[in-house]
């Protein structure tokens, strides 16, 4: 079975730089572009019982934001570390962002370095 | 950011600073003059609505390319932030379209060229990864720019600044701005956890 950390923005640049800072922590990869490619991704990796350890979310996606993707994935798994790194700065969207689920806020831009410390708290 | 609800071009004015960026769905002028900096116009053919940014990319971006430098990380935020407006604004990045501008330098001075020259290539990476077509660039060259951005019709109007002491005031403020972002070149914004 393999272990995948799902990245959800609708910035491939994003994407790719995230995929790049985690590269050797030893998980798949799996991209999605916004909340709802993720939530079916999510369905998909379930459904061939693949193990999701955590999720790495965007706030301002279209078609559906980060804040409901939390709370749809939450009606899925409820204990799966989701860390939303974002440019979203707003205290009340961090506050929606808390209250639907998520485990960890990082304002963008982030450092590598600083990623992967959260990341590898969240993976314990 | 300053707004003027009367111009010239009879429609609301915005003036950017540097660092600040926009976007809106309002029938208005932003406008900014630039040195150094790189200013970005966007605009979301499908909902008609658009945006700029004015920032710099502080240092010179390694070979490895944008996705794996911390530095360019800083310039990829600055267009994050004002794409991120955008989408609030229910716009979508697959319907961006965006004119850059900017990246003069000082033709006497090599380390202002290497950053200059650093910051063509960081837009011109950055939007080609992101597929984002720019429809028009004009960067580079020993001199200031003065634009004026009409989101009705998406069209911007440029200006050569050629005079070293026309807005100097606002050439003073890019420096600051421009110094504060070198020496923080390498950041990562708040980190908040929920346990």
């Amino acid at each position: 079975m393999n272990k995948y950390i799902m990245v959800i923005d609708d910035s491939p640049t994003i994407r790719i730089s995230v995929e790049f800072a985690l590269k050797d922590l030893g998980y798949k990869i799996q991209h999605a572009e916004n909340g709802m490619d993720a939530l079916e991704k999510v369905k998909a990796l379930v459904n061939r019982k693949e193990d999701i350890a955590l999720c790495i979310c965007d706030i301002n996606m279209p078609e559906m934001d980060g804040i409901d993707f939390i709370k749809k994935f939450r009606e899925i798994d409820r204990f799966t570390p989701v860390i939303v790194l974002t440019t979203e700065s707003d205290d009340e969207r961090i506050l929606e962002g808390k209250e639907a689920g998520a485990s960890g806020w990082i304002i963008k831009p982030f450092q590598p370095a600083d990623l992967i410390k959260v990341v590898k708290r969240f993976l314990r | 950011m300053i707004k003027s609800e009367t111009s010239k071009f009879g429609k609301p004015l915005y003036i950017l600073y540097p660092g600040d960026y926009f976007a809106t769905d309002g029938d208005c002028i932003l406008g900014t003059i630039t040195g150094s900096c790189l200013v970005i116009c966007f605009y979301e053919f499908r909902k008609k609505i658009g945006g700029m940014g004015h920032f710099i990319v502080p240092g010179a971006i390694g070979t490895g390319g944008i996705v794996n430098d911390d530095i360019a990380g800083s310039g990829i935020a600055s267009i994050e932030h004002l794409i991120g407006e955008l989408v609030k604004l229910g716009g979508d990045r697959r319907f961006l379209r965006v004119k850059v501008f900017g990246a003069g330098y000082n033709s006497g001075n090599d380390s202002n060229m290497t950053i200059a020259h650093s910051n063509i290539r960081f837009i011109h990476e950055y939007f080609a990864i992101e597929k984002i077509r720019i429809d028009r660039s004009d960067l580079g060259g020993d001199f200031r720019r003065r634009i004026y951005f009409s989101l009705k019709d998406n069209t911007v109007y440029r200006q050569v600044l050629k005079n070293n002491e026309e807005n100097s005031e606002f050439i003073r403020l890019e420096q600051e701005y421009i110094d504060i972002q070198f020496r923080n070149k390498r950041k990562t914004g708040r980190i908040i956890l929920f346990e």
